[in-house]
């Protein structure tokens, strides 16, 4: 189990865009077979109610790319200051080349710039924290963009009611770079491969390729519409994950940094549903106010955009104190996958979220 | 462990199921509240209240409330 510690690095801003689209659970009645009663329930149970959705001709790369912009201008940075760039992303553009590339052209960034994709989703985005503080620490970069996005409300079904009414649109970027000044990081991640088939796109990659039957769709045994295509999980092995993985990583995080959970300010976990992020913030004994849930009524899940996605919209203006800002992030999910850090966000110079509009860029 | 407290916790983890709506004998897989919403719910409750995490085909294996009650008594 990895467990790291840096030092004299630090998150200097991060940017979320969300598309301008809004669709709400009562859209979906449908789904239900109009039983308003049922809607209801997942709304005061799972805290469904809207989520946005990106345009046909909009993709995880324009939304990290217009997120990385606004970065920039909030923090007077040019692209050519980068030299490592990070793109968490399931839903690239292309299989080849990588996101991360496409960007690079798009923006204008340095040659002196290592530039990847990493394909994870709702825990990515920790992941990403952990390689660029990495490489930042052996010397490979000073200053790394890390961008995490989906589009994953392409990938649903949208005759699957457990998962339709959940995914929303996003892209993040977020700015890490050295400094001097003595603040601390410690980072936990781990994996369970066995669990891959709990949340899986079963055709489209090279193993089970695009083909008619592919295309087809079934129904599953609870009525939910899909075809092999479409994004699939298993719902209950899923939160079973979470719940005995997460508070578990959580209390061991701590642990390992010597921090009590009365030091930590917030707790921002993945955004997965307000049942899941409350019931672990209650089996961790805390108190749930430290537990930012509210993105997810109006983003819905976004997967790896998720945590800087809660930070920004909950968190964001509260950090234009120079208080000092103790958080745990923990993203947990597609493979099986898991990971979580203590970080100190005090004076970060920018945090928030934008509506994606490709005119004013 | 008493099985009525377990129905107790039963029918509150089935948001909104009246008390008394279900006893011992009960299928729970035939009531209409029965759906994946309601295996989350009922699998969260069992592992607070009895520290026993079941999967959903471990908690489908039974038929009726006190099969599942006693599966769990067995486990305490």
């Amino acid at each position: 189990m990895p467990s790291n510690n840096f030092s004299d690095i630090k998150i200097s801003g991060s940017v979320t865009v969300v598309p301008k689209v809004k669709r709400s659970i009562e859209e979906d009645i449908e789904l239900y077979g109009g039983n308003y009663k049922q809607v209801e329930r997942l709304k005061r149970t799972l805290g469904f109610n809207q989520r946005r959705i990106a345009p046909r001709e909009v993709t995880a790369l324009d939304l990290c790319e217009s997120a990385s912009q606004s970065l920039f201008k909030k923090l007077d940075l040019s692209p050519i200051d980068i030299n490592g760039i990070i793109f968490i992303t399931q839903t690239p553009d292309h299989s080849q080349p990588s996101n991360a590339s496409l960007i690079h052209g798009r923006l204008g960034f340095s040659k002196q710039c290592a530039a990847f994709d990493v394909g994870l989703g709702c825990s990515g985005f920790v992941y990403g924290l952990w390689l660029a503080f990495s490489l930042i620490a052996n010397g490979s970069s000073s200053k790394i963009l890390l961008l995490a996005g989906d589009t994953l409300s392409r990938l649903v079904n949208p005759k699957d009611r457990s998962l339709a009414p959940l995914f929303g649109d996003a892209g993040s970027a977020t700015l890490i770079e050295k400094e001097q000044g003595g603040r601390t990081s410690w980072f936990r991640l781990g994996s369970d491969g066995t669990g891959a088939s709990d949340l899986i796109v079963p055709a489209g990659g090279s193993r089970n390729p695009i083909s008619k039957k592919t295309e087809e769709e079934f129904t599953d045994n609870e009525g939910n519409v899909r075809s092999l295509q479409n994004l699939f999980m298993n719902g209950s092995e899923v939160f079973n994950f979470s719940i005995e993985v997460v508070p578990r990583e959580i209390q061991e995080l701590l642990k390992y940094a010597k921090c009590e959970k009365s030091e930590v300010d917030y707790f921002v976990l993945h955004q997965a549903n307000r049942y899941m992020v409350q019931n672990i913030g209650k089996r961790l004994g805390c108190d749930l106010k430290r537990f930012p849930i509210a993105s997810f009524g109006v983003f819905g899940n976004i997967s790896s955009a998720s945590i800087p996605g809660a930070m920004a919209f909950e968190l964001g203006e509260n950090f234009s104190t120079k208080a000092k800002k103790r958080l745990v992030l923990s993203g947990f999910g597609v493979g099986l996958s898991w990971g979580s850090c203590l970080v100190d966000l005090s004076e970060i110079r920018c945090l928030e979220y934008v509506e994606y509009n490709p005119i004013n860029i | 462990m008493e099985i009525k407290n377990f129905i107790d916790h039963f029918e509150y983890a089935l948001d909104g199921l009246e008390s008394g709506t279900i006893d011992g004998s009960t299928n729970f897989k035939d009531l209409k509240e029965w759906d994946s919403l309601a295996i989350l719910t009922v699998t969260d409750t069992i592992d607070i209240e009895y520290g026993i995490l079941l999967r959903k085909s471990e908690i489908e294996a039974f038929e009726t409330i006190e099969q599942l009650f006693n599966f769990i008594q067995s486990k305490l």
